[in-house]
């Protein structure tokens, strides 16, 4: 349950109020001392998947010299921010009990609603906001489709996952196009150097980026500041609202949240905005991030398919009921570490697919384990 | 062969009390060819714990959902505290003070305690629209004592209670929603005898503190004896009895069941008549699933 997260220390112990009185006057005995660090981490909902990236990441820190470096922890970013967001957007409809299996197509689809806005002259920051508002309505489309007429969500943004990926064909002609605003200029400048009292003139080339590119995706470090404010607006959104409380409550038990009066139909619709925006808006990063965006359909099922798998090995439950946004912001985390200490690790391309997929069944086994051991400490 | 069978039986007339807070007349209800309520007349006074009783497909169950707002009757009144009173929808009964309780539908079983208890009635942080979770722990915890339910720990999922506590937590989310009269359905269906006597025992406290007047659909005639002031069995679409339960007894109630059943079986046997009434409910549209 999403409020536990908030509150750790509280399981372990239990005081039994004496019937009638005051119950809340006596607060909770201080925690015993052998609820050490490791247990408070596993009575965290995301505690399992935690200790297991921990093991994942240990293991890549001594097998390879390079994994605990600063340079492979800006290549290991790409790996995950993205994911982060796109889990984290996740998380709300699969909390609901649905799924959004357009989220990769909305990615695909974004950027290049924003290219053809931005290059028929629009203001690249208003192109984005725009692009975005389309993502709100394929949502709110997913939504309504789901929500008010009553099709499964599977069957829903299925279909929507085909209308987008025809119409980013459509829309760009089957070809890669870059994007407007994101482009690395170089120009030449002349730099005086003051060395041994002497000036010296030197040309130097120095390269350009927007700072509308830096913010969006390019700067190093732009997607992960992206992903951690998203994923703590999103935890906070889920733990400390009403919009959480809600979407816990519909996939909990929709027929009772609808009877004690949850507008449920307007809370799913909302969940599936959100959903597709994070897809859109991650897809215009990524398009900034690499200048380029081309429509590569399969490309895009893979981000889909990555995007849910950061959701469920967080700990969200497929069911619905249950999940946390950190927790796919851990799930990405332990993708993106695999692929990237894989990848350090000399493993060959073709191999490192086959190793990721091995890799997610056992993690998820050793999850599942953890979590037993979890629930049988709370006893 | 309507007007033989309704002579066979007694129906009992609209009936009023001066401290009547609920009042229905005449209400009956068909769905489709068939007849679920045909002419019922039921009063509740204030502070009151009405016992429903009935066979399976008597109609209770198409009464309560009438009076709670979820479905509309075809024909009668019902009065509220002495106004008209036609709910459009639960939400609107539920305005007036009228809510059902329904053993499956009632918790999230995801939701803690007290999340459960203030589900839609949040207390928040003004003007902040984050949730004010300490404050609504303090009075779950206040409202639960005050009504006299144990509850260990209220940041627990319902989920882990047991069958008992799920149902206490039911009745005192409605209790503590303002509601005046509580409607329960079964509430001790599918529950031991233990938890079966702590909801009675919080009924009854109901019932002392005079605050909530409630009508409750048993099937245990003992239960009804000991919970309730008094008892009206639903047959056939109407109602055949009405009697304070000090005037009554598990012999009596069994026999008036006994009878119908009889009186229906040589129906059926002597003659070719209509189905009887009471298939309605089985063959209506139930989206409840109660």
């Amino acid at each position: 349950m999403a409020q536990a997260a908030g509150n750790p220390g509280a399981s372990g112990t239990s005081t039994t109020p004496p019937a009638g009185g005051p119950a809340h006057a006596r607060r909770r005995a201080s925690l015993p001392a052998r609820s050490a660090l490791l247990e408070r981490v596993l009575s965290l909902r995301e505690g399992s998947i935690i200790v297991v990236t921990l093991l994942v990441a240990v293991y890549f820190s001594l097998s390879t010299s390079t994994f605990l470096t600063s340079s492979s922890f800006k290549t290991l970013l790409p790996f995950f921010a993205p994911f982060a967001i796109l889990g984290a957007g996740e998380v709300f409809v699969m909390i609901l009990g649905e799924i959004d299996l357009s989220i990769g197509a909305t990615y695909l689809l974004a950027p290049f609603i924003y290219y053809k806005l931005a290059t028929a002259g629009v203001a690249p920051v208003l192109s984005v906001l725009m692009a975005l508002a389309c993502c709100m309505v394929v949502g709110a489309i997913n939504g309504f489709f789901t929500a008010v007429v009553g099709i499964s969500s599977f069957v829903t943004t299925l279909g929507m996952l085909f209308t987008l990926e025809g119409l980013t064909l459509i829309i760009s002609h089957n070809e890669p196009v870059g994007m407007p605003d994101a482009q690395v200029t170089t120009t030449m400048v002349k730099v005086t150097h003051v060395i041994n009292g002497a000036h010296i003139v030197l040309t130097e080339a120095v390269n350009h980026v927007s700072t509308f590119a830096k913010v969006l995706g390019e700067g190093t470090y732009s997607e992960l500041v992206w992903a951690v404010l998203i994923v703590i607006a999103g935890q906070v959104l889920l733990t400390f609202t009403r919009w959480g409380l809600y979407t816990v409550a519909i996939g909990s038990n929709k027929l009772g949240a609808g009877e004690a009066g949850v507008k449920v139909k307007a809370v799913m619709i909302r969940n599936f905005v959100l959903c597709s925006t994070a897809g859109g808006f991650v897809g215009i990063l990524e398009a900034v991030r690499a200048s380029a965006v081309e429509p590569d359909v399969a490309g895009a099922n893979e981000i889909l398919f990555k995007a849910i798998s950061a959701a469920v090995i967080g700990g969200t439950l497929l069911a619905g009921g249950s999940g946390t946004v950190v927790g796919a912001l851990i799930g990405a985390l332990f993708l993106g570490i695999l692929d990237d200490g894989l990848i350090l690790k000399g493993v060959n391309a073709d191999y490192q697919i086959f190793y990721v997929g091995l890799a997610i069944l056992l993690a998820m086994t050793i999850n599942i384990y953890v979590q037993r051991v979890r629930k049988g400490s709370h006893g | 062969m309507a007007d033989g069978r309704a002579a066979a039986e007694s129906i009992v007339g609209p009936v009023s009390a001066p401290d009547d807070v609920l009042r229905v007349e005449h209400i009956a209800k068909r769905f489709g060819p068939v007849t679920a309520l045909r002419d019922v007349n039921l009063h509740l006074r204030k502070g009151e714990v009405l016992g429903l009783l009935g066979d399976n497909g008597a109609g209770k169950s198409t009464l309560i959902k009438i009076l709670c707002g979820f479905q509309r009757q075809d024909s009668g009144e019902m009065f509220l505290h002495g106004k008209p009173y036609a709910p459009k929808s639960v939400d609107e009964a539920r305005a007036g003070g009228i809510e059902a309780v329904y053993q499956d539908l009632a918790l999230i079983d995801e939701l803690s305690v007290y999340h459960n208890l203030f589900l839609r009635r949040e207390r928040l942080h003004r003007p902040l629209p984050f949730l004010a979770n300490r404050e609504m722990k303090r009075e779950a915890r206040a409202a639960l004592d005050e009504i006299g339910i144990n509850i260990p720990r209220i940041d627990v999922a319902v989920a882990r209670l047991s069958g008992g506590q799920r149902q206490a937590i039911a009745v005192a989310r409605t209790v503590n929603s303002d509601a005046d009269i509580i409607l329960l359905d079964e509430p001790l269906a599918a529950m031991g005898a233990k938890e079966g006597a702590q909801i009675l025992d919080l009924v009854t406290r109901l019932k002392a503190e005079g605050r909530v007047s409630i009508i409750m659909i048993l099937h245990n005639y003992v239960h009804v004896l000991e919970a309730c002031d008094r008892v009206s069995m639903i047959q056939d679409g109407v109602i055949a009895l009405d009697k304070p339960t000090a005037e009554t007894s598990v012999e009596e109630l069994t026999d008036i069941v006994v009878n119908e059943y009889r009186r229906a079986r040589m129906q059926e046997h002597g003659e070719l008549s209509p189905a009887p009434a009471g298939d309605a409910e089985g063959s209506s549209a139930d989206p409840s699933g109660s």
